[in-house]
């Protein structure tokens, strides 16, 4: 058996239905309407331990109700879920212990009070033996270079400090499995950076099982191997990286500005709009057309003054899904 | 034998947190207590005022009213430093605190009582408590010998119990309703708006809800009759004087119950 173990598993919301005004609140009194809506649809998967898995998919797509059966928040409908040999929903107190989850968008941290003081209270919550919780405290702080803001009031830190502060919460008392439920929202691009950084490391160093949801495409580059991509409830994608850049991101689009305005010869494969400023946008598959080639060529013919690739949104791979262009 | 020092430990860590926090705005604190004491006994004084002109009421007495008020305040101050956390369940849950308090491995009623202990309103509602106490407890004729004084206590235990119970079972309710603030006005702060009198002045069907349905009686009224045996003790049966600390474990259990049974429907609040 793996070490997640996820069989068949639903989940649906009874959600109240009431209509506008005075009338239609009597009304809800009265014999509420509920309409039914499935978070999670059926979904299996397995993972191994000391894996690093990325859960993509657009806001709404049940992935934070995925993450939430997982952590033993939620009772799944129907289906099994196994973490370790726990049954998470079961056998709460035991399985929790040695778990660690962090949620983007919900602090676990005491707003009027220190960082440190939340850390203290997180050891006496797990009993955190003196020694572990000194040399969890130390390492982390380093890593995540928070000795600046440790002793600061969690409401004086910025969104970036305070997830840091966060992610280390969620790791004091040495998990097995860390949980991390959109851990990069909101943070400007180096925050980002450093809390990416900071999950390859933990992974690589201490072989932690790691799982996490994003609508950021990047946050998966940077980190996992594997990916599982969910929509409406049911999973869409579940292998590498690089087999879903292959299969359905090909398409790649090159931003070039160019130092005067001129006209670019056609090049085979490649589709050139003309943007705003002396900008150029070059459509083309990744599959037929090698980028450095491309990019010479350019660099070569004309005087550029700016280049830049985008990738594709997950949105969009998710609708080319859905299109059957595979 | 250590989990439960360990248990102790952690209540006392809480308790130091949220003294830590609210002294992080001392002044406002001070008056929270402050303003928590006056808008109470200003509640207390309009009665004051309105009851000196009918001198008793059902045959109690000013003092003798203050008395069955203190009961309600002293109860009242004790129950939100262990209560505070079920009384504000809906609030909890909705800011996905409880969520939180699931993946922490330690009970879940634990940490909504000590988590979220009240102490400044508690200093506030128990202050005026006690302060109707000194005022009143001399001057209604009650002897306080050990006999009494352990009386007192037990009912003071049972009457925080009691409404501890209530807050639980409406905290359970609320998993299944996800809002319950009009049931808890309804029941709860009505039923502790009737028991500032003697429940004798009203209806039946009032008392009929202040004995069995929310038994606030045995709150205030009940207790309050063993010490000062007034005469409209004659419509109720002796032995309610006292039942009080059983009527408080008996709820307790049932709503523990009640809410041992419901959690596992509990839904999350979602994003």
């Amino acid at each position: 058996m793996s070490f997640i173990d996820v069989e068949q598993v639903s989940k649906s919301f009874r959600i109240n239905k009431r209509s506008a005004g005075v009338a239609g609140m009597l009304m809800n009194l009265v014999a509420p309407k509920y309409e039914k809506k499935q978070a999670v649809k059926d979904i299996s998967f397995q993972i191994e331990k000391g894996e690093m898995v990325g859960f993509i998919g657009p806001n709404g797509a049940g992935k934070s109700t995925t993450i939430k059966m997982l952590s033993g928040i939620l009772y799944p409908d129907s289906g099994k879920i196994s973490v370790n040999g726990y049954i998470p929903y079961k056998q709460r107190k035991e399985y929790v212990a040695r778990i660690g989850v962090v949620f983007g968008q919900k602090s676990q941290l005491q707003w009027d009070l220190p960082v440190i003081d939340s850390f203290e209270l997180l050891k006496a919550i797990y009993s955190i033996k003196e020694d572990v919780y000194k040399k969890n405290l130390n390492r982390f702080v380093d890593m995540l270079d928070m000795g600046g803001f440790v002793n600061q009031p969690v409401r004086q830190l910025s969104l970036g400090q305070r997830m840091r502060a966060d992610i280390v919460a969620a790791l004091l008392h040495s998990p097995e499995i860390v949980f991390f439920d959109e851990p990069t929202i909101g943070v400007d691009v180096l925050g980002k950076e450093t809390i990416r950084e900071f999950i390859r490391e933990l992974n690589a160093q201490d072989q932690v099982t790691m799982l996490f949801t994003t609508h950021d495409m990047q946050d998966i580059e940077k980190t996992c191997n594997r990916l599982i991509i969910i929509d409406k409830g049911s999973k869409m994608y579940d292998g590498s990286l690089q087999s879903i850049r292959e299969k359905y991101g090909t398409e790649r689009r090159l931003i070039v500005e160019l130092n005067q305005e001129e006209e670019l010869e056609g090049i085979e494969g490649v589709t050139i709009d003309n943007l705003e400023n002396r900008k150029k946008s070059l459509s083309f598959d990744n599959n037929q057309v090698n980028i450095n080639d491309l990019m010479n060529n350019l660099l070569q013919k004309y005087s550029i003054r700016d280049l830049t690739v985008s990738e594709p949104e997950i949105e969009s791979i998710i609708q080319k899904m859905y299109n059957g262009e595979v | 034998m250590n989990t439960k020092k360990n248990t102790l430990s952690l209540a006392w860590v809480y308790t130091k947190m949220i003294f830590h926090s609210w002294f992080q705005y001392r002044v406002n604190a001070v008056l929270a207590s402050l303003a928590v004491f006056c808008r109470e006994a200003t509640g207390i004084l309009v009665i004051y005022f309105t009851l000196l002109k009918f001198d008793v009421l059902n045959g109690w007495n000013m003092y003798e009213l203050l008395f069955l008020y203190s009961l309600l305040f002293v109860t009242y101050g004790i129950l939100i430093i262990f209560f505070t956390g079920l009384r504000d369940f809906w609030r909890i849950v909705r800011n996905g605190t409880f969520d939180r308090f699931i993946l922490r491995p330690r009970g879940l009623l634990f940490q909504l009582i000590f988590a979220n202990a009240d102490w400044f309103a508690a200093v506030g509602h128990g202050g005026l408590g006690i302060t109707l106490f000194i005022i009143s407890a001399g001057r209604v004729g009650i002897v306080w010998n050990f006999q009494t004084i352990a009386y007192y206590i037990a009912a003071i235990i049972g009457g925080v119990l009691i409404q501890g119970a209530i807050f639980l079972f409406l905290a359970t309710l609320n998993i299944y309703l996800l809002e319950t603030g009009s049931i808890k006005e309804l029941f709860y702060y009505n039923g502790r708006k009737f028991a500032g009198y003697p429940i004798s002045i009203y209806h039946k069907g009032i008392q009929f809800f202040m004995i069995y349905i929310v038994p606030f009686a045995f709150v205030n009224y009940f207790p309050a009759q063993f010490l000062l045996r007034k005469e409209d003790m004659m419509y109720y049966p002796d032995i309610y004087m006292y039942l009080t600390p059983v009527v408080g474990v008996v709820l307790y259990l049932l709503a523990y119950l009640f809410w041992r049974y419901s959690i596992r429907y509990y839904k999350s609040s979602g994003n």
